[in-house]
């Protein structure tokens, strides 16, 4: 039983990945989501489509939330990596859990703005940048995320998960970095909307979820099924 | 059937499985110090991370050329004002810290753990060097007035630059690492994954400022 749980857990990776693509794409925010540089008049009309845009909003939200399924499964793998004292596991589930409330407050936050369509267009325009800021920026706990992964992994003697896994982690820890430069430009491949900036971590972050998920999974199917009633009875 | 329940006495009973309690396996000794002819240095999953990181880059390339083709004279007039013998030495410093590495490894690779620890103080020095000159640097383009914000050439400068700036902060980390686990006297064939690994990121920080000097520094100018 604990094995088919496992296994509904690495799946859950790869869906949040699809399941909030289409949230986004019902939303409108994809292909070409809102950026710093477009004029009120621009904010306004995206958000006067309220039901639609609300409804695909609350479609990528609970989609992000599947995160936290693979996050625990991660910790239990990484608890079997490194034993007794897991301090990287216990690191991974405190900042995992961070990055799945910092991915899914901001979709909150934007969602409400279509709730009151009549405010006045300045508030609309504010609300769009914190949601959008809060959104991208906060890369610290996704990158020490990766790292304690990534850590877990290479330093694995009993080789839980591949090898390879650790260094993708830390390559996608460095996609997040140019994340932060969002702050201080309007436009160009560094706004938040740019190239550098939503699209790559966007594509870093769903390659995480499915490489995790799809690792996950085999390593789920390839471990031996492990019951606790019998691991009571033989003892 | 026994279990090493003294072994796991602090894991939760859900979390040990047999295979947590059968003998770890034996370890692999090479004998063959020198590298065979289809070795990969460091390990096949460390070019995951190389080759990723050397695309991120790629794509700054492009970016770069693309945002030239549309601000050109923009380009042109801004490029002119970066420090180029600056740049040029901070190149010369990189190529030789490379070589240092390089050296390390051989003398690491013979088991002279003095030797290979004095060429690694050499090595980290040039970094040292590289950051200070391009503290200078960016102490003199901002009192200049170029700030990431004036132009797209300086946003795309000081990004560039800084990102790899990060990348040459981290290697020197690594190579710290390498130079302290020395001190174990650790054998290479047991330390090979680490040092290669830490050469390879090296190599491609100096690869990377070999691409990044003749691109910003003299094409952007022209």
């Amino acid at each position: 039983m604990t094995k088919r749980i496992q296994l509904f857990c690495a799946w859950c990776g790869p869906t949040a990945v699809v399941v909030a693509l289409i949230g986004f794409i019902i939303a409108g925010v994809l292909p070409l989501p809102l950026g710093p540089s477009n004029t009120t008049e621009k904010v306004m009309s995206f958000y006067s489509h309220d039901t639609r845009v609300a409804a695909g909003l609350v479609i990528a939200t609970l989609g992000m939330c599947l995160v936290f399924p693979l996050i625990a499964l991660i910790g239990v793998h990484m608890v079997r990596m490194e034993g007794r004292t897991p301090i990287l596991t216990f690191l991974q589930l405190i900042t995992g859990a961070a990055t799945g409330v910092l991915l899914v407050m901001p979709m909150l936050l934007m969602t409400i703005i279509p709730f009151r369509p009549d405010r006045s267009p300045e508030l609309t325009v504010t609300l769009n940048d914190i949601s959008w800021l809060l959104f991208i920026t906060p890369i610290g706990p996704f990158i020490i995320q990766n790292i304690a992964i990534g850590t877990a992994i290479l330093s694995d003697r009993t080789r839980t998960l591949p090898r390879w896994v650790g260094y993708l982690n830390f390559w996608v820890a460095f996609l997040f970095v140019p994340d932060i430069l969002a702050f201080f430009f309007h436009r160009g491949p560094f706004a938040w909307n740019g190239i550098f900036v939503f699209w790559l971590a966007f594509v870093a972050y769903a390659v995480f979820l499915v490489a995790m998920g799809l690792v996950l999974r085999k390593a789920v199917n390839d471990s031996p099924d492990t019951a606790p009633v019998e691991r009571v009875a033989s003892r | 059937m026994t279990f090493g329940y003294s072994v796991h006495a602090e894991l939760p009973d859900f979390l040990v499985t047999d295979d947590e309690v059968a003998p770890p396996r034996a370890i692999r000794v090479k004998v063959n110090r020198a590298p065979s002819a289809n070795h990969t240095p460091g390990e096949p999953g460390l070019w995951i991370f190389i080759l990723g990181d050397m695309t991120l880059f790629g794509a700054f390339f492009i970016a770069l050329m693309w945002e030239k083709r549309q601000f050109s004279t923009v380009f042109q007039t801004s490029a002119a004002h970066l420090d180029r013998p600056i740049g040029a030495a901070n190149t010369l410093v990189l190529l030789l810290s490379s070589y240092l590495v390089v050296a390390a490894t051989w003398a690491h690779r013979r088991d002279e753990h003095q030797r290979a620890r004095r060429y690694l103080h050499g090595a980290l020095a040039c970094g040292v060097v590289f950051v200070a000159f391009k503290a200078i640097e960016y102490t003199q383009g901002i009192s200049a007035g170029h700030t990431p914000t004036s132009n797209m050439f300086f946003t795309m400068y000081y990004v560039l630059t800084g990102i790899h700036l990060l990348h040459v902060l981290i290697g020197a980390g690594l190579l710290a690492i390498w130079g302290m686990s020395l001190r174990g006297r650790r054998s290479f064939t047991a330390s090979q994954r680490l040092t290669e690994g830490i050469a390879v990121y090296w190599h491609m920080v100096d690869l990377l400022w070999l691409l990044i000097f003749p691109l910003v520094y003299l094409v952007c100018a022209a």
